[in-house]
């Protein structure tokens, strides 16, 4: 069902390894402004690459474009393949971009160790690529495990607060824990495969390959199974709540580079669409899942916005937001209709630029108070009129205020939600409101007003490098928020096959219909 | 039973390793004896000489194909047995290569240590092709009795003797029990030879078996039979320990591999449940109590502990693809352990300690040995795309096809636990400041055994092709292994009706 494009030159692959073999380069340099030039040069060779696939890509397809396909290990079916499509190709261009702007930011905010910071950045950046370009489930789960060991490394040697080592061991702990729950979900579409390969083709063939997985029909109560094993392997990811305590630790801890990526690039989310949806569609849309689900999502929002309402800390601030926000994304992906996905992809996208954004705001902020406590701030908007400014224009952002990219996004679930059960959208609604309310009282305590005790007095605006980030986060976010559509046209190709494929009736149809084609 | 003991040259060929690595065993003590000023690192590599050539003997029968059994099938020589003795010379010459500069610790040091060491190895390739209860007895029990020398090694040293003492009296205790379940099975049975065997469920052989269990269970280190790996691990020569973590294990496996398939097959379904109870107490019990040593030699013991419970799960599912995996498992944990054993040897002689605390700042000392040690922990841990990794998928999927799903259940909870304590090390070694910041320097011969270990355990985690072609060959005699399966695997009926 699914067609693949490929092309004869393997750019994918250059993606993938071009960080990682960068950081091996980056190992063998001495001068550390030599360093920090070559990983900037690395990051934007990354992110041309990344912008040429996206030019290249045909909109409004299906297909997975670019593949590159390799035996790897047969005797397991495990192959090496990689390939976009209208779900994936954005996340790309997403973490090539976001690569960038940390290497600019860490510019001289990192000041010790610096080579192995960006060697770590870069190989964080390899894994999360791989994360979202490959089309086998051993090969995805390879790179998400990988991910920790650099993440680990990051939070705990270059991270801020007292509790990071705390921070870092409960980070990579809860989300093996999940992986390896996941594991288990792959092993059995595996064998599910193995089994289905051995009655309707007669050979003894394993495959991990998602898109032979997907020929292969799996009988419902299995398909429940592997439903929530994989769950638990996204959600500690994602993290969905309530498997998220270890979300706020990790991006109050780690350093601000670090939580750009964690809290901008949505894995867990992603792998919702890329590998439950699809493989598993009659469990995802089966009324005990569906409501679970969302109701999860649901508390998610709410509680992830009540809880922001009182943090006096920006960056545990954005962390609940961002659970916040992942209630959205969740509630558009289990209203399973176009509309809900499409908003849920799109969001998972905008996420990655006004979070992110408000991190790297509040890296601004740290560097200039070292802290991101609110009773160090207040009134700053008549000393750093640019840095409020920008603050002012990502926040409205991530609340979704029209004109912006957030509410692209947030229409299109709520949407979705209202589509699909009235009391969906209903209850999401109230989370846009406690939205609104928790960023701009938060902004107006923190800039507005009289002048704070703890603000310095000769607090500096934003310099060129923290311009630079902030602009092209702006230029993006003003983007999507007033012409979204070469967005939309790249998804839409896949959201609408992921909906026909979800609104096969049952699988006793999706089987007839494969033993007549083999007939 | 009729002997027919009148042997070929032709079949003496099949015990050409043997016979070659005894031969030059009588080399090397002879050059020891003859010229007592030999530099006893000539001696190191001229005994890993010999086991290079045997190796390579070795790999010449496997890519030929030769086999056969001798002396009435107490001896065979098939692709299995050829994997394991492959598996045993290996790990022994790396052994030898990290015992090189350690020995200068031991009082009165001649070359007897590595004749001990050779001798160990030639026992445990007997025990690789050892096919019948007799022949299992005597080359465990040879093998066995170079151990109970070198564990104790250290003389001077209260640990190393303690180590020794406890070692030899459980050792001579498991033999006992090993011994009487050998005749209780040979009274009921009347056959000696696993493949004749098919016994059928009496009290004697039923408690025959359990004590043969209970005697390869303490060979292999597995919990209830596990109490005396900790002590003797920490107390014995760290080269000693090294060999002891692997070898044994390796040569254990080939016997319980042939046991249980050849001569229990119908008895599957009762031992899957004893092997999956004894999987889930090692993996469980060692793991956790790993996490409270201080000791990095007592740590790799307890993570040896948990790794055999791997292994078992791998064993449990009763199918050719899981003695496939174990295969390829041991593979991959003799790389991760060599490496891992190699680093505290190597740092034990630079800092004079095996403490964990004192792995503190290993980073700014030494990058190369903190960073291989990352990697042989975190291959260990079955972090991807490290060999422990494929091992551990492999051995998972075999288990699932056979629907163990509770085992397969406990099996990853042990991962994530075993993680912990992993990291602590890693801990350690990068983020925690060094006491004494000078550079930690390793030998030439340490060095090749970490690349060699590294080698390993990076290629067979990126390109295991090759390695599982092989191991699948190894066990081509289990290819139409049809034990009355424990679990019932019904086909799958097609789908919706």
């Amino acid at each position: 069902m699914l067609e693949e494009l490929t092309v004869g030159f393997p750019i994918l692959s250059c993606i993938l390894f071009l960080p990682v073999l960068g950081a091996m380069v980056l190992w063998m340099l001495e001068d550390e402004d030599m360093v920090r030039t070559s990983a900037l040069a690395i990051t934007l060779v990354e992110l041309a690459l990344a912008v040429y696939v996206l030019l290249r890509f045909v909109p409004e397809s299906a297909a997975m474009q670019f593949t590159e396909r390799v035996r790897w290990i047969p005797a397991l079916g495990i192959s090496y393949h990689l390939g976009v499509d209208g779900i994936s190709v954005l996340f790309v261009g997403l973490t090539a971009f976001l690569s960038v702007l940390v290497v600019i930011y860490s510019w001289d905010t990192i000041r010790h160790q610096v080579k192995l910071y960006l060697m770590c950045l870069l190989a964080l950046e390899t894994t999360t690529m791989g994360v979202f370009v490959s089309l086998d489930l051993i090969l995805f789960f390879v790179f998400w495990e990988l991910m920790l060991i650099p993440s680990y490394f990051l939070i705990k040697l270059w991270g801020g607060g007292a509790e990071r080592h705390y921070a870092a061991l409960k980070f990579v702990l809860y989300t093996l824990l999940g992986s390896v729950f996941m594991l288990v979900g792959i092993a059995l579409l595996n064998i599910n495969f193995h089994q289905w390969a051995s009655l309707h083709r007669a050979d003894q063939t394993y495959s991990f390959d998602l898109l032979e997985l997907l020929a292969a029909p799996i009988p419902f109560d299995q398909q429940i199974l592997i439903f929530w094993l994989m769950f638990m392997g996204f959600a500690f990811k994602a993290p969905v709540f309530p498997f998220h305590t270890w979300l706020p630790d990790a991006l109050l801890e780690g350093p601000i580079g670090m939580a750009v990526v964690l809290a901008g690039v949505k894995l867990g989310t992603f792998g919702f669409m890329r590998f439950s949806l699809p493989l598993l569609p009659d469990a995802s849309k089966s009324e005990t899942v569906v409501t679970v689900v969302v109701i999860l999502g649901l508390c998610a929002i709410l509680y992830g916005a009540w809880m922001a309402l009182v943090q006096q800390d920006f960056r545990r601030l954005l962390a609940y937001s961002s659970i916040s926000h992942l209630g959205f994304v969740v509630v558009g992906l289990f209203a399973l209709n176009f509309q809900g996905l499409q908003g849920s992809l799109l969001t998972m996208i905008n996420l990655g630029f006004s979070t992110a954004g408000l991190f790297f705001i509040a890296g601004f902020l740290y560097s200039r108070q070292q802290t991101t406590q609110l009773a160090s701030f207040g009134g700053m908007a008549k000393q750093v009129p640019l840095l409020a400014t920008f603050f002012l224009i990502i926040g409205l952002a991530s609340i979704g205020l029209p004109g912006t990219n957030g509410f692209v996004g947030e229409f299109l679930i709520l949407l979705g939600a209202f589509k699909a059960k009235w009391w969906f959208g209903a209850v999401a609604v109230l989370g846009v409101i406690f939205g609104a309310a928790y960023f701009l009282w938060y902004y107006e305590r923190a800039m507005l007003g009289p002048v704070g005790k703890a603000v310095k007095s000769t607090m500096s605006d934003l310099q060129l490098r923290e311009i630079v980030i902030a602009v092209s986060l702006s230029v993006m976010i003003v983007w999507i928020g007033l012409y979204p559509s070469p967005f939309l046209r790249i998804m839409n190709g896949s959201v609408q096959a992921l909906v026909d494929r979800l609104n096969h009736d049952t699988v006793a149809a999706l089987e007839s219909s494969t033993i007549e084609e083999g007939r | 039973m009729t002997f027919n003991l009148a042997i070929s040259f032709a079949d003496l060929l099949l015990l050409l390793p043997e016979i070659f690595l005894t031969c030059w065993l009588c080399v090397v003590v002879i050059v020891d004896f003859a010229c007592p000023r030999i530099p006893q690192e000539r001696l190191a590599f001229l005994s890993v000489a010999g086991l290079l050539a045997t190796l390579g003997c070795l790999a010449w029968f496997d890519l030929s194909h030769v086999s056969g059994a001798l002396f009435g099938n107490m001896f065979v020589l098939d692709r299995m047995a050829l994997f394991f003795k492959i598996f045993i010379v290996g790990a022994t010459a790396l052994v030898i290569l990290t015992s090189v500069q350690y020995v200068d610790r031991f009082a009165f040091f001649r070359g007897e240590y590595y004749v001990l060491v050779v001798m160990s190895a030639l026992g445990m390739m007997f025990m690789a092709s050892a096919n019948d209860l007799l022949s299992l007895f005597v080359s465990l029990e040879f093998s066995t009795l170079g151990f109970y020398v070198l564990v104790g090694y250290l003389r001077e040293d209260l640990g190393s003797n303690e180590a020794g003492l406890k070692f030899f009296i459980l050792g001579v205790f498991a033999a006992g029990l090993l011994a009487y379940g050998i005749s209780l099975v040979y009274g009921e049975t009347g056959k000696i030879v696993f493949s004749d065997m098919a016994p059928t469920a009496t009290s004697g052989t039923i408690i025959g078996f359990l004590l043969i269990f209970a005697a390869l269970g303490f060979k292999i280190g597995a919990v209830p039979f596990h109490s005396w790996i900790p002590d003797t691990y920490h107390g014995a020569p760290t080269p000693v320990t090294t060999f002891l973590s692997i070898a044994p294990k390796g040569a254990a496996f080939a016997i319980l591999l042939r046991i249980f398939f050849v001569a229990l097959a119908t008895f599957k379904p009762v031992w899957v449940f004893l092997l999956v109870a004894v999987s889930i107490l090692s993996m469980t019990y060692a793991n956790i109590v790993a996490i409270a040593q201080r000791n990095m030699k007592r740590l790799l013991a307890y993570s040896g502990i948990a790794q055999i419970g791997n292994l078992l799960i791998g064993l449990a599912a009763g199918t050719k693809m899981g003695n496939d995996a174990i295969l390829f498992y041991l593979l991959a944990y003799l790389f991760a352990n060599i490496g891992a054993f190699a680093i505290v040897i190597a740092v034990g002689q630079a800092i004079g300690s095996e403490e964990i605390d004192d792995y503190s700042g290993l980073n700014r000392r030494s990058p190369f040995l903190a960073f291989a040690m990352l990697l042989f922990l975190l291959s260990l841990a079955g972090v991807p795309p490290l060999a422990g990794f494929i091992g551990k998928l492999y051995i998972f999927v075999a288990a699932m096809k056979e629907g163990l799903y509770t085992l397969i259940t406990v099996g990853l909870i042990n991962i994530v636990i075993s993680m912990y304590y992993y990291l602590i090390v890693v801990k350690k070694m990068y983020i925690n400041e060094p006491i004494d910041p000078s550079p930690v320097q390793i030998s030439g011969t340490m060095k090749a055994v970490v690349y060699v270990g590294l080698a390993g355990t990076l290629v067979i985690g990126i390109y295991p092709q090759p390695v599982i072609d092989w191991v699948v060959g190894a066990t081509v005699m289990f290819a139409n292994f049809a034990g009355p399966s424990a679990v019932v695997t019904p086909p799958v009926p097609p789908f919706g009706g």
